[in-house]
């Protein structure tokens, strides 16, 4: 579904990512660890559309969308939750959800979309609750559903995930966990990008480490789990 | 001087305080609609407003289209202009800064204010007001009707505002490029789109307060750079960004402008309002409705 080669971007300030070449398959979970500043959310933003690429290319669905811009892409259905979280903290969450499905509202599908806002409203019953309150209050768990949540209006096929887990108390990390993993079983193909190694190995089939920009080690998640290297560097031992 | 007299003194400079007041008003709105979503503060605001005062002129004194026709056209000519400015002194540039930006609003409010006084000279030009200029007398106070349509379409333009960006999905499109222009693309939002729409409302607004000042006060070629100054003072003093700052600001400005003028020398007419400017600001950086924890994080 979403094929990377020898893909290069670097960024004023943002840490580089060199010759990266990746798959993700149709209905799968992929997942990317590494360490801090290793570059693995400039490769999402690089996929996302909102940095600049310098050489490489990227083909989603069979076409090649290296150039196209953000808005674009993700009307070609890839929706990105971005590391820390990008709520629009001043809104209603109502108004993210309804802004999550903007190009939803142009095409004038109301009723369809009434009918969208309440399936996620079903997914994530504490937003339906919460629906009039302003986003920036919410807790950390919660404005991490919203952000997903906002991001399944636009209706992806492709979900790219940035750390989700950031911040988060575990047994809520748990909860989050749980719903990318339900959300892969109706559909959505996720690529997953963790530093908490062991849960983002656990829940992926496939998955890809990350150093200093460079693509280190591939590999099935369950042979990763138990190799030596990863276990020393990401695994703690 | 005996009591009835100062107090109709009182309520006309009060009056006359709120009519430029609201024009003040309408440039500071125009100030934050493009400010909120590009951060730019666009100096060529003022010249929006000696457009479409002079436009309007044009096209009702000259060409003798009537006043309710030539309003509309006026209007579209101005977002025209506005639009232009945006394809021509926005967009080309190749690594856009905020600094850089506001210097092409610089260069371009030059340009509009050169090729304004080709077109109308240094002279400054009347309109027709919208209902005659027969003063309405309340309580010793000679009010023209022309300040109650500045100040009506000052509620207009705000209650419409109010309705796009509270209830409409490109308004709230647009609130989301102010709060977070990453992640408002990633949500599909063109924020180029944005920025044009937001240059298109500001000349728009900018038109109207041109078209509405000019029989009370004239227009000539080179009203628009205090005007901007004024109406970038109304916006600070109110809290750059906020709506309901701008009209507090703006009324403020207006305000303190005229009470200064009529009781105090009305040769430093143009210095009171600013002087108050800034007075707030040493006390309150953000402006009087500006959220202190949102101003920590912008870059002006």
């Amino acid at each position: 579904m979403l094929e990377i080669r020898n893909l290069t971007a670097a960024y004023a300030a943002i840490p580089a990512i060199r010759d990266i070449s990746l798959t993700v398959p149709e209905g799968g979970i992929v997942s990317i660890i590494g360490a801090n500043g290793a570059g693995k959310s400039t490769l999402l933003k690089a996929i996302s559309g909102l940095i600049q690429k310098k050489s490489g290319s990227i083909r989603f669905a069979g076409q090649d969308i290296i150039c196209e811009r953000a808005n674009r892409i993700v009307a070609r259905g890839i929706s990105h939750v971005a590391e820390g979280r990008q709520i629009f903290a001043h809104m209603k969450v109502e108004d993210n959800i309804h802004l999550g499905a903007y190009l939803y509202h142009r095409r004038r599908h109301r009723q369809e979309l009434q009918e969208h806002i309440r399936q996620v409203y079903e997914m994530f019953p504490v937003l339906g609750r919460r629906s009039r309150q302003i986003a920036g209050t919410l807790s950390g768990g919660e404005q991490q559903m919203l952000a997903i949540a906002r991001a399944l209006m636009a209706r992806p096929k492709l979900l790219l995930l940035d750390e989700p887990s950031m911040g988060l108390a575990p047994l809520v990390v748990h909860d989050i966990f749980a719903i990318i993993q339900r959300l892969n079983q109706m559909g959505t193909t996720i690529l997953l990008v963790e530093q908490n190694a062991r849960a983002a190995l656990r829940i992926a089939a496939y998955a890809y480490v990350l150093e200093t920009g460079q693509m280190v080690l591939e590999g099935p998640a369950a042979t990763l789990l138990t190799d030596s290297r990863v276990k020393a560097a990401y695994l703690g031992g | 001087m005996n009591m009835a007299s100062l107090a109709g003194q009182l309520l006309q400079y009060i009056v006359t305080g709120v009519t430029i007041g609201s024009i003040y008003a309408m440039v500071a709105i125009g100030f934050n609609i493009i400010y909120n979503v590009t951060e730019i503060i666009n100096l060529a605001q003022g010249e929006f407003v000696m457009l479409g005062g002079l436009v309007m002129v044009s096209l009702h004194m000259l060409w003798k289209l009537p006043l309710i026709a030539a309003f509309p056209v006026t209007v579209v000519i101005v977002t025209g202009i506005g639009l232009l400015m945006n394809y021509a002194a926005i967009r080309p540039i190749r690594r856009p800064t905020v600094l850089t930006l506001i210097i092409a609003t610089i260069a371009a409010s030059m340009i509009i204010k050169g090729a304004a006084m080709l077109i109308w000279g240094t002279d400054s030009f009347d309109l027709t007001a919208f209902s005659g200029r027969t003063p309405i007398l309340i309580a010793g106070a000679a009010i023209q009707p022309q300040y109650f349509w500045v100040i009506g379409f000052l509620v207009v333009i705000v209650a419409g505002l109010t309705f796009f960006f509270d209830k409409t999905i490109i308004g709230k499109a647009m609130s989301a490029c102010s709060e977070n222009a990453a992640a408002a693309q990633l949500v599909g939002i063109d924020v180029r789109w944005m920025v044009l729409l937001s240059f298109a409302l500001s000349a728009a607004i900018g038109a109207i307060a041109g078209i509405t000042m000019t029989p009370i006060a004239l227009m000539d070629y080179d009203r628009g750079a205090m005007l901007a100054i004024k109406g970038f003072g109304a916006a600070v003093l109110g809290g750059l960004g906020s709506f309901p700052g701008a009209i507090v600001g703006g009324l403020m400005m207006g305000l303190i402008e005229s009470l200064g003028a009529g009781f105090l020398w009305s040769g430093y007419k143009d210095a009171y309002a600013l002087a108050a400017l800034l007075i707030v600001l040493f006390i309150r950086p953000s402006g009087i409705m500006g959220n202190r924890d949102v101003i920590r994080f912008k870059r002006f």
